[in-house]
């Protein structure tokens, strides 16, 4: 008598689903790799590869030693010692988060700009005869440098203080009686311990770096995303496109390899919380010194951007008539629930099928599919359509009218770029599973289904909230995809906002920017505790 | 005749390296319980998983109530067997509390009709107080005895149990074991129990399998494993006596060069071909050679060892072989270490385990 065998047969479905998702989520690296085996050198030669290599390296090193420098030290001050506002700052510091550098920008160059809001605020509070004179006058590239600092640092903030507040008291006492001060107790033992953290936040930082381009693209510096989106949107290269996003991707995985070897080393280097560091109370000059650092970093990150917004779009009400705020609010709204709901539903099917399925296969091509993260918006947006392009020509039918330029598109993009986001942390949440609970629910009689129906998804229920909230901010802040997939008069904050900043109205952009941090914000807030869930 | 649950020429592995080859054992009807015996890392373990059908088999066949269930090409999917296995870590649901967790295995399909309601388990595993506790808030003794109700209530057919009682403490321990053994019985519900203490084993099981360096080396009653241990292996295991060099006199009489004749019945066929006139190894256990201050026998003690009930001498000849004896503690006297110690002659041993010098 023959009976079924459980690896091979009733699990077929479970298998093709996950292969197919996994594969589907590898098709931007795939296309690109394809596309970009012919070159157009002319263009290249033209442009200046040079040139925009350069620039791309400028700001990533300014932006790695800023994020790195903000980052750290507040996330030290504020786990080590104890200062008038440290409790609020502990949680402040991560509303950075709301705000998408490419505004953080339209904010700086309205402030800093001839007879801008800096020459205002000088000349009538301090009276100054020529303010303009007293402004320094910041070049494209340090506007980006400052843009993508002061909107960046959270990753690595969040990041070192989890690693501090993981960190044994013995360590620190262990200075102590070996005579350290306190700067030696920070550069000898404290940030040698968080270095895996803090290299996971410098890559996190490297990756949003290299794949931004509403930022770049608002100061007219020549960056490789840039350059990406002209070869294809004004030259209509896409070869060159396709070849420059390969260089691109090749130069971001270096960063996305550097993260994952951290994290694997971040497990050795967290220490079992033995003793928990007692908090040193600052009196004085260093308890100032301390309260003006974190309320600057707090005030220019988050303060200044949003309160300009706030201030513009109530001093020129004019712009609202241009905008159709019930609509745009309804197009956010719609993306991101669409997205979440096939982000979220794929990346349970494959993180449940990797777990009950044990294929070493699915395994690997599940991990190369969540490189969507490191993969910058603009090449993803290219890749899509280079693909459709191509499976278009190669079946003889008309893709690009279901694909191009349409709802699908704009989802089927957004899924490639976050998909990593929810696969990660479902992941992560399966991890804290012991496997042996599976087992047991499946000698109790429990198939596959009811195993993750009663037992899986009541206990992961409460962090897919989070995840949801994690993608619902980045599609909110999200720019390039929708700027190139969109359909046509389709606009989201984001979009709106860029194309009034776009053509120099940057009064007319605080409405939709404004409403795109208020959105952003309030999804942080609602989700502050899943924020600090590591601490515990 | 089938037996109830068969295991045939099984080879069972977790990893490439890792085998246990060509396993035989058996539970011949509803209700018997078998101990799986062995240092840890032997792959005791695996043996369940695989059983439960967690695991493939790699060779050989397992079957249940007259079907199989395992076999190179055949694998029943562990929720459609009926058995059950409590595991040795935390396997309990972190988000149901330990009722909950209990009643759990009442819902699984196809079982029989428990003898026990959940509040009657309750009780037996002492588990009242903390019914509705969630598993984060009970110890890892409480977990156990959670995950152990919750295998006995889905009433099986087979219950499998890892090291059941590693976490629970010595006197509740006792308790729980008589209790466990109490239910199988009234419920008919076989179990193999995995275990590395032999006298749990020896206490639960109806029959007892040694698992020492990938085979199975001895299956049989725990009366003859304690008495008659199949091979040096077994004896090492078990750390019962010690061996020592005597010659084979007759089918009830062998010699040593100090102890001179013991007499005895040979209780098992360890030796083949059965040669009088042959140099063997004797195993002398604590409780076979007998205390005597008035004997002129006499060895030298090397050490003592308080038993609480007893004391265990270990005494030495002049060859140096070591030999425990074993003597109640409500002896009149202490005997000091290098003090001369008497042994009663003549010597009888109940029954003579030897086995082949090389």
């Amino acid at each position: 008598m023959k009976y079924p065998n459980h690896f091979l047969d009733t699990n077929k479905t479970l298998y093709a689903f996950v292969f197919v998702i996994a594969i589907f989520s590898i098709i931007p690296l795939f296309s690109i790799i394809i596309n970009s085996t012919t070159l157009n050198y002319s263009y290249i030669e033209s442009s200046g590869l040079f040139e925009f290599f350069k620039n791309s390296l400028i700001i990533l090193f300014w932006v790695i030693i800023l994020t790195s420098f903000f980052g750290v030290f507040s996330a030290y001050l504020i786990t080590f010692y104890n200062f008038p506002g440290v409790s609020f700052f502990r949680y402040a510091l991560i509303l950075s988060f709301a705000i998408p550098p490419y505004i953080f920008g339209y904010s700086l160059s309205a402030f800093f700009e001839n007879y801008g809001i800096g020459y205002s605020f000088f000349t009538n509070f301090f009276k100054l005869d020529d303010a303009n004179s007293f402004l320094p006058n910041l070049t494209p590239i340090t506007n980006c440098i400052l843009s993508l600092s002061f909107t960046l640092y959270g990753y690595i903030y969040l990041l070192s203080k989890t690693s501090f507040l993981n960190q044994s008291g013995n360590l620190v006492d262990l200075g102590k009686s070996l005579g350290f001060n306190s700067f030696k107790k920070f550069t000898n033992i404290i940030i040698p311990s968080a270095r895996p953290a803090i290299f996971i936040g410098i890559s996190l930082v490297s990756m949003e770096t290299l794949a931004d381009f509403g930022t770049v693209s608002y100061f007219g510096v020549s960056t490789f995303t840039t350059e990406i989106y002209n070869s294809w949107f004004i030259f209509d290269d896409l070869k060159t496109s396709n070849f420059l996003s390969l260089f691109l991707l090749i130069f971001v995985l270096i960063f996305f390899i550097i993260e994952k070897i951290s994290r694997k080393n971040s497990k050795f280097h967290k220490l079992k919380n033995d003793s928990k560091n007692k908090r040193l109370q600052l009196n004085g000059f260093s308890a100032l010194a301390a309260f003006l650092f974190c309320f600057s970093l707090f005030f220019i990150s988050f303060i200044f951007p949003f309160s300009q917004m706030i201030f513009w779009s109530y001093k020129f009400p004019e712009y609202y008539k241009n905008l159709n705020l019930i609509r745009l609010n309804l197009n956010t709204f719609t993306l991101i629930l669409f997205t979440s709901f096939f982000i979220i539903i794929f990346s349970f099917i494959v993180n449940f099928g990797n777990r009950a399925l044990k294929s070493k296969f699915l395994n690997l091509i599940s991990t190369l599919s969540i490189s969507g993260y490191a993969i910058p918006g603009i090449i993803i947006s290219v890749s899509i359509i280079s693909f459709i392009s191509l499976m278009s020509n190669l079946f003889d039918v008309n893709l690009k009218s279901i694909f191009i330029g349409t709802f699908y598109g704009l989802i089927i993009g957004y899924f490639f770029r976050f998909y990593s986001i929810s696969y990660n942390s479902i992941k992560s949440d399966y991890l804290k599973i012991n496997y042996s609970i599976d087992e047991s629910a499946y000698l109790l009689g429990f198939n596959k289904f009811k195993t993750f129906s009663e037992i899986h998804w009541p206990i992961m229920k409460k962090n897919t909230f989070f995840i949801f909230v994690l993608i619902s901010i980045e599609i909110t802040k999200e720019l390039p995809i929708t700027l190139i997939l969109r359909p046509f008069n389709f606009d989201t904050f984001s979009t709106k906002a860029y194309h009034f900043a776009s053509q120099d109205l940057i009064e007319a952009a605080s409405i939709p920017s404004m409403f795109l941090i208020f959105w952003a914000s309030i999804l942080i807030l609602i989700s502050f505790k899943s924020f600090f869930d590591d601490e515990k | 005749m089938k037996k109830f649950f068969e295991v045939n020429d099984a080879t069972f592995s977790s990893n490439k390296e890792h085998n246990i080859r060509k396993i035989n054992f058996n539970i011949s009807k509803r209700g018997e319980i078998i101990c799986l015996l062995g240092p840890s890392g032997v792959g005791k373990t695996t043996i369940l998983r695989t059983i439960a059908g967690l695991e493939r088999l790699k060779s050989g066949e397992i079957w249940l109530s007259g079907q199989l269930i395992s076999s190179t090409n055949v694998s029943i999917n562990p929720e459609k067997r009926k058995i059950a296995l409590s595991f040795q870590d935390n396997c309990l649901f972190p988000h149901k509390n330990v009722l909950e967790n209990i009643t759990v295995g009442l819902q699984k399909e196809n079982t029989r009709n428990f003898l026990y309601s959940p509040n009657e388990i309750l009780k037996i595993f002492q588990l009242e107080k903390i019914k509705n506790k969630f598993p984060h808030e009970v110890s890892s003794g409480e977990a156990q005895r959670v995950s152990l109700a919750r295998s006995l209530i889905s009433s099986p057919d087979l219950l499998l149990l890892d090291e059941p009682f590693s976490n629970i403490d010595p006197i509740l321990k006792e308790e729980l074991q008589k209790s466990i053994k109490d239910i199988l019985k009234k419920t008919g519900t076989s179990a193999i129990i995995v275990t590395h203490d032999p006298n749990e084993a020896f206490y639960l099981a109806d029959k007892c399998g040694i698992i020492i360096n990938n085979s199975l080396e001895q299956f049989d009653t725990p009366y003859n494993i304690y008495h008659f241990p199949g091979t040096l292996n077994v004896v090492n295991f078990l750390k019962r006596g010690t061996l020592v060099n005597v010659r084979i006199l007759s089918k009830t009489q062998l010699k040593h060069h100090y102890l001179g004749i013991i007499n005895g019945k040979f209780g098992c066929s360890n030796l083949n071909p059965f040669n009088v006139g042959n140099s063997v190894k004797l195993l002398i256990q604590p409780e076979d050679l007998h205390h005597d201050d008035n004997s002129k026998l006499k060895l030298k003690i090397i050490d003592r060892k308080f038993r609480g009930t007893n004391f265990i001498y270990t005494l030495t000849t002049p060859k140096k072989e070591l030999i425990p004896v074993l003597v109640e503690s409500h002896h009149q006297h202490f005997h000091e270490k290098n003090e001369e110690f008497g042994i009663k002659t003549p010597i009888n041993i109940d029954h003579l385990v030897c086995f082949e010098k090389n």
